[in-house]
């Protein structure tokens, strides 16, 4: 149920039905806190388990009254003891093993809550006119199921204004079928492309392990560092549709997770397209806050870019961070600050070599974003391997060839990407620029119709004919 | 895309859809699957070809008690879908696919009845290249004596309780040796018997039949016409699917990464059930009606005075547990060769263990037919090395090696 399964859309389209017997929003409420406790009742049965994240919320709740009631000198304390009282519950490795809750307990979806319950306690710290929020719309605003596995990260104006809203926003057949599209979609992504890429990983990993000649072994190295982030981005990005168009179908628009992220020409633009509300929140209350506290302190005009990239390299390296709770995690957290502080770097020093005009007319040409977005990719697949191995398993994948052949492996890598992407942009626009007077053909209802029906013919013939294995959403793991 | 279709479902009110659109829509997904569905329909049919006669006019009708035997000197060819080449299946005298002909051993000759399914039968492989024929002449090379091997395999979801049933004309062959070679599939309860097929229903590790001589259509109303009697729809409409080419072909390049076949036979539920550590009631009640069934075929052997040897050669995706010794919590691939073990023994029989010479055996996914699951030509070959291996390492007496058995299993390709 808490993977982007045939039952969990089944129990979200079921909610929806349910969800719509009335426009009333305390109907909507209703419907959408009863399914809430049921899929937490599906995930687990024992009440007892519930305890920690109960004190989790109470403690969020807790802070959040203080604040409004105008107890602004609380906010710090309680951002840290809910950051505290997270790792605690997540057993972060650099804890000691002695400290942590010892009987299992359920923490799916702790991280997203995480964020939504901070959110709430730095804007109620922040302004002190805010309207206050009772109980019950904090729960449903935290624990809400069709964001608590895996997101997106609503901010809660934006829930509230959908939710609560007197008028619901429309729900007619153009929009139920773009949903139905949608869900259709996703449930390709995870259950048909995601199971088959992840295959793929987990052949080319056993693959590189053992004794063969070179050149398979070279393939497998290059499926390796291809494969990933495809997975990733289909597994991840397929189930934020689904649950993005569960919600739309009760009435909430939920923020957009995804971007045509491979279409990035640069590793800061593929984090504006890439798990877009955890970079928006952090850059609102981590980068934004920071720089500005840095920017006050030093005032040499020169330095000010490279705040700039201090503040990103800080950013990124807790979205890594975040991710988990091992070593592996810090390194990856590194290689995302590395990536984007570095490429800062390189916009301002290109900057002021070829002045902004030029640098404005370098990145609008072709082969630049070309090669851009094949490196990109390429770090971006660099880094994955510390998102999705532990040590044991990248010791083993980054000693099974030479490091000459790796060197060559990322080369092939880069150009690949570089020309492979360029010909799907390419694709693309020519496909998009064929059009009638209602918009391009290719997205108009009844080619969706066409594409949406293969696609979910072809999930029914492998999930429920086949019988292939389901792969889990791997950020619900976060 | 996906931005633009947040934004068109943004307002309050919504633009009204045409009314043409309720009826071209729903007819435009129509469309869409039965084109799909046909042409990857007549895709697969190209790539995996089938004859249109079979071994199904080379034998006789199925009966509960005896078994499918083959008519008498009769010769069939088939292609299977899943195999390049066609077979050809030449029954004797006394319609078994033995390769020689049945009668009194010849003088100075040890002599091995072999009984088993499907497996022992040589199901989708050509009968030179079954271990019922080159494991004769691996014995005889590493024993020094003249060995031959009588094959009454019969498949077709011969049982034990059938194979009890045709016992007698076992041991009327003059045996010095019993050899009862086994698949997981032969512990299960005995297939149903399909309604007008003449055959058992085929289980999903067991044959995939050839097309008979019945009008397509007036196949498909007859089918439909007995699920409505029997209320069987759903069963018939998924065994429907299960015999098109289109799921051979989609298993077919589903199943051939080790992880993802052995992930998808688990979810298999009770036919995977052998393979889970702790078995369920089903399988503890399977083994002991083999166990019943054993005692009798092994009491039987005994008071004939000849020595009864048992094998379980492992399915694929047990075959693949073994070689990788990676297999999920709640699951061991060694626990049904484990019971098999202690009762072949307890009846005074000889257990032969290969399942840990499988442990040696690379990439074992590739010497069974992906779809159909019997061991093809190359799982035949590792099956007569390590049968012969393990039948000459002194289990045997009269059968023990002149020099030491080696270790299996490599270059068999």
């Amino acid at each position: 149920m808490d993977t982007a399964s045939f039952e969990f859309v089944t129990f979200g389209l079921a909610v929806v039905l349910f969800s719509n017997f009335s426009r009333s929003h305390v109907w909507r409420s209703f419907v959408l806190m009863a399914a809430t406790i049921l899929f937490l009742g599906l995930l687990a049965h024992d009440p007892i388990v519930f305890l920690p994240l109960a004190g989790f919320l109470l403690l969020g709740y807790g802070g959040l009254v203080l604040l409004e009631r105008g107890w602004s000198r609380s906010m710090v304390w309680s951002i840290l003891a809910v950051i505290s009282v997270y790792i605690w519950l997540k057993k972060y490795t650099f804890l000691p093993d002695g400290l942590f809750i010892h009987s299992p307990y359920f923490t799916l979806g702790l991280s997203y809550i995480l964020f939504r319950v901070l959110h709430l306690l730095i804007e109620a710290g922040g302004n002190s006119n805010r309207r206050r929020i009772s109980l019950g719309p904090y729960l449903l605003y935290t624990l809400n199921f069709t964001t608590l596995v895996s997101g997106p990260i609503q901010f809660y104006d934006e829930f509230a204004g959908d939710q609560f809203a007197e008028q619901p926003i429309a729900l007619g057949p153009r929009v139920i079928g773009l949903q139905l599209e949608r869900i259709v979609r996703g449930f390709f992504k995870v259950n048909v492309l995601g199971m088959l890429l992840q295959t793929v990983q987990a052949d080319a990993l056993a693959r590189i392990t053992q004794p063969s000649p070179l050149f398979p072994k070279l393939f497998a190295a290059f499926q390796l560092v291809v494969v990933p982030p495809f997975f990733i981005y289909n597994n991840f990005s397929g189930y934020i549709d689904i649950v993005i168009a569960l919600a739309r179908l009760m009435r909430v628009r939920l923020p957009e997770n995804f971007d045509r992220p491979f279409s990035a020409t640069s590793f800061l633009d593929f984090w504006n397209r890439w798990h877009i509300t955890l970079s928006t929140w952090l850059k609102t209350y981590v980068y934004n806050p920071l720089l500005m506290v840095l920017m006050r302190r030093i005032s040499s005009v020169s330095l000010q870019p490279l705040l700039g990239v201090f503040c990103f390299f800080v950013t990124f390296f807790l979205v890594g961070v975040w991710h988990g709770r091992t070593s592996e995690f810090i390194v990856f957290g590194v290689l995302l600050g590395a990536g984007v502080s570095m490429n800062k770097l390189w916009q301002v020093w290109l900057a002021r070599a070829i002045g902004r005009k030029g640098y404005r007319e370098l990145t609008k040409n072709p082969l630049y974003c070309a090669f851009g977005r094949g490196l990109t990719f390429s770090w971006f697949a660099l880094t994955d391997f510390w998102f999705w191995a532990d040590w044991k398993q990248i010791d083993r994948v980054f000693t099974s060839i030479a490091s000459v052949h790796w060197l060559g492996v990322w080369l092939a890598v880069w150009f690949s990407a570089t020309l492979v992407l360029a010909a799907w942009e390419w694709l693309r626009a020519a496909l998009l620029s064929i059009e009638t007077s209602d918009g391009p053909v290719f997205t108009s209802r009844y080619a969706r119709a066409v594409y949406a029906t293969a696609l979910g013919l072809a999930a029914f013939v492998m999930v429920v004919l086949l019988s292939q294995p389901v792969p889990d959403v791997v950020y619900k793991a976060f | 895309m996906t931005r633009s279709s947040a934004n068109e479902s943004g307002g309050v009110t919504e633009a009204k859809l045409p009314g043409r659109d309720w009826i071209l829509l729903p007819m435009i997904s129509l469309l869409t699957i039965c084109i799909l569905a046909g042409s990857t329909e007549l895709i697969a049919r190209r790539m995996f070809r089938v004859s249109n006669t079979g071994m199904r006019e080379c034998l006789r009708p199925y009966d509960p008690w005896i078994g499918t035997l083959g008519v008498p000197n009769a010769t069939c060819s088939e292609k299977r879908a899943e195999s390049p080449i066609v077979v050809d299946y030449k029954f004797d005298s006394c319609g078994h696919r033995a390769g020689m002909e049945c009668g009194p051993k010849p003088p100075g000759t040890y002599r091995i009845v072999l009984i088993g399914s499907s497996i022992a039968f040589g199901s989708g492989v050509p009968r030179e290249m079954t271990f019922a024929a080159l494991l004769p002449e691996e014995l005889s090379q590493r024993t020094g004596r003249r060995v031959e091997l009588y094959n009454e395999g019969l498949g077709f979801g011969s049982t034990p309780e059938i194979i009890a049933h045709n016992f007698d004309a076992v041991l009327s062959e003059d045996p010095d040796l019993i050899l009862w070679i086994l698949g997981p599939i032969d512990f299960m309860a005995p297939p149903p018997v399909a309604h007008g097929s003449g055959l058992p229903g085929a289980a999903k590790d067991g044959f995939m039949a050839a097309g008979g001589g019945e009008g397509r259509f007036a196949k498909v109303w007859r089918h439909l016409k007995e699920a409505i009697a029997t209320r069987s729809l759903p069963l018939r409409v998924w065994n429907t699917w299960d015999d098109t080419r289109t799921s051979i072909m989609l298993q077919h390049l589903m199943y051939r990464d080790q992880s993802q076949y052995v992930n998808s036979y688990l979810k298999r539920g009770y036919t995977a059930g052998f393979l889970s550590a702790d078995p369920s009631v089903q399988w503890q009640t399977n083994l002991r009606q083999f166990d019943m069934s054993a005692g009798d075929l092994e009491g039987r052997a005994k008071a004939a005075h000849i020595p009864m040897a048992v094998a379980l050669v492992p399915n694929r995706a047990q075959a693949i547990m073994l070689s990788t010794g990676k297999w999920p919590n709640g699951y061991d691939p060694y626990e049904i060769g484990n019971e098999l073990h202690q009762i072949i023994a307890s009846h005074g029989g000889t257990p032969i263990d290969i399942l840990s010479d499988f442990r040696g055996v690379p990439n074992p996914e590739q010497d069974y037919f992906l779809v159909d699951g019997h061991p093809n030509a190359d799982g035949h070959a590792i099956i007569a090395e390590v049968l012969a291996k393990e039948l000459t390492s002194g289990t045997i007496p009269a059968l023990k090696a002149l020099t030491p058995p080696q270790t299996v299993v490599e270059g068999h390709r």
